[in-house]
């Protein structure tokens, strides 16, 4: 989850738009380590939020986090749920307990092992965390079965908790450091690696190798270093002088890989385009959006593969959907559906009684300024008035939504059942009133979505939803951006749509 | 001189808590609600009440103000809203290094602006007086990024002789420390180097037709002691300049840091202000302005103590 849409949000403008697990000994990111260890140095795009992991978030916490901490669950490249501290799991026929059987060779850096009784005390703990609460929201308790078996039960079917947990929300903690509330600033976890002395916050993060790690193989670096360089031209510089191994890549850097033969690695992140607020044209300013016809005709208007190309240096996917291209939900068959063609969008609002355009009133940022000319010109030619209402970037997440419609970088995730979640059924910040209840067609069909058996069955009911959305122009997806990680020839990286930046286990040795 | 140094001790006090109650009240209506960014893609209406309450934002903003500015005053900050540790402590580990770069720029602007000046000064229309002059032109021409991502593309990633990015604390290394920060402090300094050579050169060539100097001539002082009493004549103006300076390489120190990923205050109030971090932004502000303040009022003692007039005034 991008750090989620607000990092996202914020990449954009920084980064010119600008991340398996396995179980034990495996490696999600492809490629088998050789013998012997090498150093890495990460060049991160954000400083860590917190040590604690209960208040750290996903985005750009991931190689910090992961150094010191295992989780129980992680996700490989494709989103799904993979075995890591939990070795298997099950899951009830009524979809509302987890049991997950976990390592017994685990133990905190303190001395402390890891068992069930640990392992619930941080769950106990993720749970009432301001920012680790997402993943548990259907959570009714934490249950130690017995040393080394926990059951998860919920309040009620949950198909996203495995895949919110292998995100970055099951680290477990040392009981004792839970008890003491040191996390935040001396992390102790059952991690790979431990803090260094030498770390100098918010320049450097020296981390010190365990040795006789559970999982050692999988962490071939030594010494490893993260650093948080928020300027992409610092980071760059940073490759460039030979200080950094992986860095968050933005468009330049991606340019200067070939010559300098460096990897690159791009994974889908965000969706650019218009999101509508106002589908069921409730509020004045808004009422043209609730025509369908409208909301089509803006679908048609704009070209999105010229602006992947034009605004996005073709570093993302042409599609005009929210589920991510080549994963679970997306139709490629549903991308020409809207045709760019303007003479069509201009018949479609005077079929809707629109001939001559309509006034409208939108947000606008800094961020967001790189498409503020496309509006405007495809505007024009529709005859639609837009007056911009100009807000500070932090203003625009509280402003932005209540507008009818606002220009939007917003995040997706690797898992269907997910993005049904937040970008069509549960309020979000940038979908306050989800609008639903005005169609409820389309609630019958997200009914349906969390009620299937999960796969197959499960994701028909995912595509069809896509579909309803799609056909109604839910929203006006333009295109789809990557993140890009570029790392030196030893390095790759398996980008992990829903992460800014990937996890230690997401960075294996090439070759 | 009680009295005088009094007097700016209070209107010091008064700047302080005006500067941190308008801030505190902008930065309010600036981010009306700072869980959005607190939270990014988390803030779900469930987590954004969750967080409102955990801060206290969910309270009238005249309550926060009382409960803020009365743990102010006690000298306590608050916490971090974006990761719950004291402002305090980490203010403590970025204010080090953003003044290391700060007072070495400082220190080269003094010496090298200071020799500049006498020497362009004390002759005015040779070779040395058009160095200054047109370094002064071309150097307040450039912006202060391109000089320091020059120095970086040409020291840091061609040459290698320092590092491109990052921050080696003195107790870790003196000698890894003066590497890091070599680059950062030249970049600040050079636009300040000039203008100080700039300031003193002209106060030197004014005070230098001044009659009392043509006096110490007529008595054959030797031409050190004459140039101690240009000095002390011209400083003044040069001083304000050099204050004004610390204060303005201060803010100038967040494009630095940011270019050198150098971790000071710089990079916490840009992450603090991209965050909605309220409480970071507001205690980097009061910090600031106690600088400004020390940093005004011991200007104005070391005036008065070079010039008395100034005392009266």
């Amino acid at each position: 989850m991008m750090k989620h849409t607000l990092t996202g949000l914020a990449a954009v403008a920084a980064a010119a738009l600008a991340l398996t697990a396995c179980s034990a000994g495996g490696s999600a990111g492809g490629g088998d380590a050789p013998e012997g260890n090498v150093p890495l140095n990460i060049g991160n795009f954000l400083d860590v939020t917190s040590w604690d992991p209960a208040l750290a978030d996903i985005g750009f916490d991931g190689p910090y986090l992961s150094a010191v901490y295992d989780p129980l669950v992680v996700v490989d490249g494709d989103g799904v749920p993979q075995p890591a501290l939990a070795t298997a799991w099950e899951v009830s026929d009524d979809f509302t307990t987890i049991t997950m059987d976990l390592r017994t060779d685990a133990v905190f850096s303190n001395g402390e092992a890891f068992d069930a009784a640990a392992a619930v005390q941080s769950l106990d703990y993720l749970k009432a965390g301001v920012r680790s609460q997402e993943a548990y929201q259907k959570v009714e308790s934490f249950e130690a079965v017995d040393e080394d078996t926990i059951a998860i039960h919920l309040t009620e079917r949950d198909d996203t908790i495995l895949y919110f947990m292998g995100l970055g929300r099951s680290y477990m903690m040392a009981p004792a450091a839970i008890a003491d509330g040191s996390l935040a600033t001396a992390p102790v976890g059952s991690g790979p690696y431990t803090l260094g002395d030498a770390t100098v916050p918010g320049a450097e993060y020296h981390f010190d190798k365990v040795a006789d790690h559970w999982d050692a193989a999988a962490f071939p670096f030594d010494p490893l270093v993260v650093s948080p360089l928020s300027d992409p031209t610092a980071m760059l510089n940073g490759m460039e002088g030979g200080q950094f191994n992986v860095i968050y890549g933005d468009q330049t850097a991606i340019d200067m890989a070939a010559d300098s033969g460096w990897n690159v690695s791009s994974g889908l992140a965000a969706w650019v385009g218009l999101q509508f607020t106002d589908r069921a044209g409730a509020t004045e300013m808004g009422t043209p959006l609730g025509d369908v016809r409208v909301r089509q005709a803006l679908n048609h208007a704009f070209n999105g593969p010229e602006m992947l190309q034009a605004i996005g240096q073709d570093n993302g996917a042409a599609t005009n959907q929210v589920f991510p291209a080549d994963t679970t939900g997306n139709l490629p068959e549903l991308n020409d559906l809207f045709a760019p063609d303007i003479e069509t969008a201009k018949q479609m609002l005077a079929d809707a009684g629109y001939p001559d355009g309509f006034a409208v009133k939108m947000p606008m940022a800094p961020p967001f300024q790189p498409y503020q000319a496309s509006v405007e010109q495809v505007f024009d030619e529709l005859g639609i008035t837009v007056t911009w209402d100009e807000y500070q970037f932090m203003d625009y997440m509280a402003n932005a939504p209540t507008y009818p419609m606002f220009v939007g970088v917003i995040s997706m995730d690797g898992n269907a059942v997910a993005t049904v979640e937040r970008q069509i059924a549960k309020p979000q910040w940038y979908n306050p009133t989800t609008g639903l209840d005005s169609f409820p067609e389309i609630q019958a069909q997200t009914d349906k979505v969390f009620a299937a058996d999960p796969g197959d069955a499960q994701t028909q009911e995912i595509e069809t939803l896509n579909e309803m959305i799609t056909n109604e122009a839910w929203f006006d997806v333009w295109y789809q951006s990557n993140n890009s990680y570029v790392s030196t020839a030893e390095f790759t990286v398996t980008p992990v749509i829903g992460m800014m930046f990937p996890t230690l286990r997401h960075i294996n040795l090439a070759g | 001189m009680l009295s005088f140094t009094l007097k700016r001790l209070l209107s010091g006090v008064i700047l302080l808590f005006a500067v941190a109650t308008g801030t505190f009240f902008l930065a309010h209506a600036a981010i009306p609600d700072p869980t959005l960014g607190l939270l990014g893609s988390a803030a779900t209406p469930e987590a954004q009440a969750a967080l409102a309450q955990k801060i206290g934002t969910d309270r009238p903003v005249l309550v926060q103000y009382g409960e803020w500015i009365l743990r102010l005053l006690q000298g306590d900050f608050g916490e971090s809203w974006r990761n719950f540790q004291p402002v305090s402590a980490q203010i403590a580990t970025k204010l080090p290094v953003t003044l290391s770069v700060v007072t070495v720029a400082i220190l080269l602007s003094a010496v090298l602006g200071g020799v500049l000046g006498v020497l362009a000064g004390l002759r005015p229309n040779t070779w040395i007086d058009r160095l200054v002059k047109a370094g002064a032109v071309i150097l307040f021409a450039l912006p202060g990024f391109w000089v320091a991502l020059v120095l970086v593309m040409l020291f840091a990633v061609q040459l290698k002789w320092f590092p491109a990015v990052g921050y080696t604390p003195p107790a870790q290394s003196v000698g890894g420390w003066i590497q890091s920060i070599t680059l950062p402090a030249i970049a600040l300094a050079l636009g300040a180097i000039v203008m100080i050579a700039e300031q003193l050169r002209n106060a030197i060539i004014q005070a230098d037709r001044q009659d009392y100097v043509r006096t110490l001539r007529s008595r054959g002082l030797p031409p050190w002691r004459i140039v101690a009493h240009l000095l002390r004549n011209a400083a003044p103006a040069s001083l304000t300049v050099l204050a004004l300076m610390f204060v303005g390489l201060l803010s100038g120190a967040i494009v630095v840091e940011q270019i050198f990923a150098l971790p000071g205050i710089g990079a916490l109030t840009q992450g603090s202000s991209q965050n909605g971090d309220i409480p970071m932004l507001l205690g980097i502000t009061v910090i600031t302005v106690v600088f400004v303040v020390i940093v005004n009022f011991l200007l104005d003692i070391l005036l008065g103590w070079i010039n008395p007039k100034a005392r009266v005034q």
